[in-house]
């Protein structure tokens, strides 16, 4: 059923579903990271630890320390680079791409304060929708249409919002992704280690990125069409959120335990002057 | 290769070997690395022998060590993992030859860890099932022979170990002019070294003592060899033989009780002497075990000696348990730097060091020290330990390539370690690529190049 609002017929589509889910979401989300992080709490043994933080020769200053966590999050990336510098580069510009997305993006930091509402203080950095205005412009690519003196919308970014413009950004996640799920097929063809989780997260994400791109752009240009595509897409944002804790996708959080445990043992505990 | 390895298997043994392992050995740190992986293949880059096949990358081998933890501890891998693949209560035939396989294409040797953006040592995995493999019976016959003589003491029945133990100290006498100190409590520096080193590098350890000497030190040496290369164990899957011969190891210690405990090695025996065995145990040392680079840096530090300098180009190869796992990076600096002004780093050095590709008990346990060994202990290879050992040999190879070609970037004369295998395997990956460099232990070349101030 359809309700009239002005001119538009909106009402049972899938947005309003989609607002209704967020809080459960957020619950199974919680539910799920603490029996994640339960179990490693059962499973922890107390290292025990043989040696002071000195040896021979005393160990490296506490300034070196610090500078060595530096590297220690650092080296991964570095060393792909040399190695590996395609897949490397393609996943540091798809991670740096999808946080931009996710946290930065006007519309999703709307979102974002409107459950917590501190989140407001980001506002500032808020990354348009498109370089010239804040207006539908799904083809409006980087050149300013806008009617207006200004070439670029006010923000922070100036001329950056060339690039740092959701469209932009989405056109280049999209490829990105597309490489890595490409990547995935050349796996499965090599019979490499492949898992139903990386089908998951991935096949997931990227029908994501395009329900948002979709819904942001109009397209279909019709408001039901609108609604019902802006609420697939968080539908499905809420599904990658609630199973978040039993896939790969939980990496955002413990990538910084990963790689603080790695600094902490080798090298806080171990690396010698 | 997995022909000679497993020919009869034991299947019954096996899921008991499987159960046993997945059930027991799971803490936090081995979860962590079971369900943090993103499978993003990072490590591909890192481990030697993914030159061979990907198949052999970190991410792939630990794979099979995650599709056994999944339908044990996780609902997904209960409920779904048997139809949707990922998940294997246990393994079929061929599964478990490549299993062993694996297990064989591992050095242990953390260059992943270093790689992996989430900080997993996939090596960590890979050793479950190399203790799966030991424990159903699949570890090749002489691994588990010399472990055995290992674990047991016999070696001490050997005569030719004897023989060999006794030609060292000769030579030391030798050398020193004057009495071998044996097993003195409380002196300054108790010199460990394995069977393994006294039949690798007699001439470095002859030099070890001819330092010690040199420098006037407090020292003492062991009257009989506490192992074959303890803890083998660790190596070959035997973690609880592995803590017998820890335990006697660390008997010794602490009943000679020296200030320094030092080693010649830099190989798995100082990560596992220095750090596992005080961890098992939970014993806080009295005294401290060293590598030989890390008390000569310091002694020279203390303005105890000089170095007369060399002018050949001589580079460093970090062993991964000294550099990676033990953190010793920057003593055996000290000495190279003073050792010749032409000092050159390898292109990848430090944490991020290329393996030797020989460790591990992959090739660590090499083919000419198993002949050696086997040939000593009146024991023969079987035509399928030999088709395994010759099949080592083929791997390291092609993951020695890479090491091959940075040695020829730095046009190296001298390639220094500090570790026997590394000497073994590197010298052998050099032959075969036709690099013109030496590669020695840092003592052979440092020894006379020390001078003591009068």
């Amino acid at each position: 059923m359809q309700l009239p609002f002005g001119p538009y017929p909106v009402g049972n589509s899938l947005y309003p579903l989609a607002l209704d889910l967020f809080i459960p979401t957020v619950f199974f989300f919680f539910l799920g990271a603490a029996y994640r992080i339960g179990r490693y709490l059962i499973t922890y043994q107390k290292p025990f630890i043989p040696y002071p933080t000195s040896s021979v020769r005393g160990n490296i200053s506490g300034g070196e320390k610090v500078k060595e966590l530096f590297n220690t999050f650092a080296n991964s990336s570095r060393v792909g680079i040399k190695r590996k510098p395609i897949t490397t580069i393609v996943g540091l510009l798809m991670h740096i791409d999808l946080i931009l997305i996710i946290f930065l993006l006007a519309q999703h930091m709307i979102f974002w304060s409107y459950y917590i509402p501190p989140y407001r203080v980001l506002f500032p950095l808020a990354i348009p929708e498109s370089s010239a205005s804040g207006e539908l412009a799904a083809f409006y690519w980087s050149q300013p249409f806008t009617p207006t003196p200004y070439p670029f919308v006010h923000d922070v970014w100036g001329p950056l919002t060339i690039i740092l413009n959701g469209q932009y950004l989405t056109y280049l996640l999209i490829l990105l992704l597309g490489i890595y799920l490409a990547h995935k097929f050349i796996v499965v063809a090599e019979r490499l280690s492949i898992r139903a989780g990386d089908w998951w997260f991935f096949v997931l994400l990227y029908i994501d990125v395009i329900l948002g791109f979709l819904a942001t752009s109009h397209i279909p240009n019709n408001i039901v069409w609108y609604d019902n595509i802006l609420g697939a897409h968080i539908l499905v944002a809420e599904i990658i959120i609630a199973t978040l804790p039993f896939t790969r996708g939980f990496h955002m959080f413990e990538f910084y335990f990963g790689k603080i445990r790695e600094w902490y043992y080798m090298i806080y505990r171990r690396w010698m002057k | 290769m997995v022909e000679a390895v497993t020919t009869q298997i034991n299947m019954d043994a096996l899921k008991r070997a499987i159960d046993e392992v997945f059930y027991t050995q799971i803490n936090s740190t081995i979860l962590y690395y079971l369900q943090s992986c993103v499978n993003c293949k990072a490590c591909e880059a890192a481990c030697p022998f993914s030159a061979t096949s990907l198949e052999y990358s970190p991410v792939n081998k630990a794979e099979i060590a995650r599709q056994l933890y999944r339908p044990r501890f996780t609902v997904w891998g209960k409920v779904f993992g048997r139809a949707l693949g990922g998940a294997k209560k246990y393994l079929k035939l061929d599964e478990v030859e490549t299993m062993v396989d694996y297990a064989w294409h591992c050095t242990e040797c953390s260059s992943c860890m270093f790689v992996c953006p989430m900080g997993i040592d996939s090596g960590a995995l890979v050793d479950l099932l190399k203790q799966v493999a030991f424990k159903a019976g699949l570890t090749p016959e002489i691994y588990a022979k010399i472990n055995e003589l290992e674990v047991s003491g016999k070696y001490l029945e050997i005569d030719a170990f004897k023989q060999a133990w006794q030609g060292i100290i000769s030579k030391m006498k030798e050398a020193i002019g004057g009495d071998v100190p044996l097993d003195k409590k409380g002196s300054e520096v108790l010199l460990y070294v394995s069977l393994y080193e006294v039949l690798t590098y007699p001439d470095v350890i002859v030099k070890t003592a001819k330092i010690l000497s040199k420098l006037k030190k407090d020292w003492t040496f062991m009257s009989q060899p506490l192992g074959i290369r303890p803890p083998i164990g660790l190596v070959v899957g035997d973690k609880e033989g592995a803590e017998k011969v820890m335990k006697r190891v660390l008997d010794y210690f602490r009943e000679i009780s020296s200030k320094y405990v030092v080693m010649t090695s830099g190989g798995y025996d100082y990560t596992a002497l220095r750090y596992t065995m005080h961890e098992t145990f939970k014993v806080k040392p009295t005294y401290e075990v060293v590598h030989i680079t890390e008390i000569l840096a310091k002694w020279y530090e203390e303005g105890q000696f000089q170095i007369k300098p060399v002018d050949e180009v001589i580079t460093w190869h970090d062993p991964c348990n000294l550099a990676k796992k033990g953190g010793v990076i920057e003593a055996p600096r000290v000495l190279l730097k003073a050792l010749s002004k032409n000092f050159k780093e390898l292109p990848n050095h430090g944490i991020n060091a290329l393996c030797c590709s020989g460790g591990g008990g992959t090739c660590g346990l090499n083919s000419d020290f198993i002949d050696n060994i086997a040939k000593m202990a009146g024991f023969a290879v079987s035509e399928k330990d030999k088709k395994f050992l010759e099949n080592t040999a083929t791997s390291l190879i092609n993951a020695g390539k890479k090491k091959a070609d940075e040695i020829n970037k730095v046009k190296a004369k001298e390639v220094l370690t500090g570790c026997p295998v590394c000497i073994t395997s590197i010298s052998y990956i050099a032959n075969y690529y036709h690099v013109n460099s030496n590669v020695r232990h840092i003592i052979d070349l440092l020894e006379d190049k020390i001078v003591v101030k009068s």
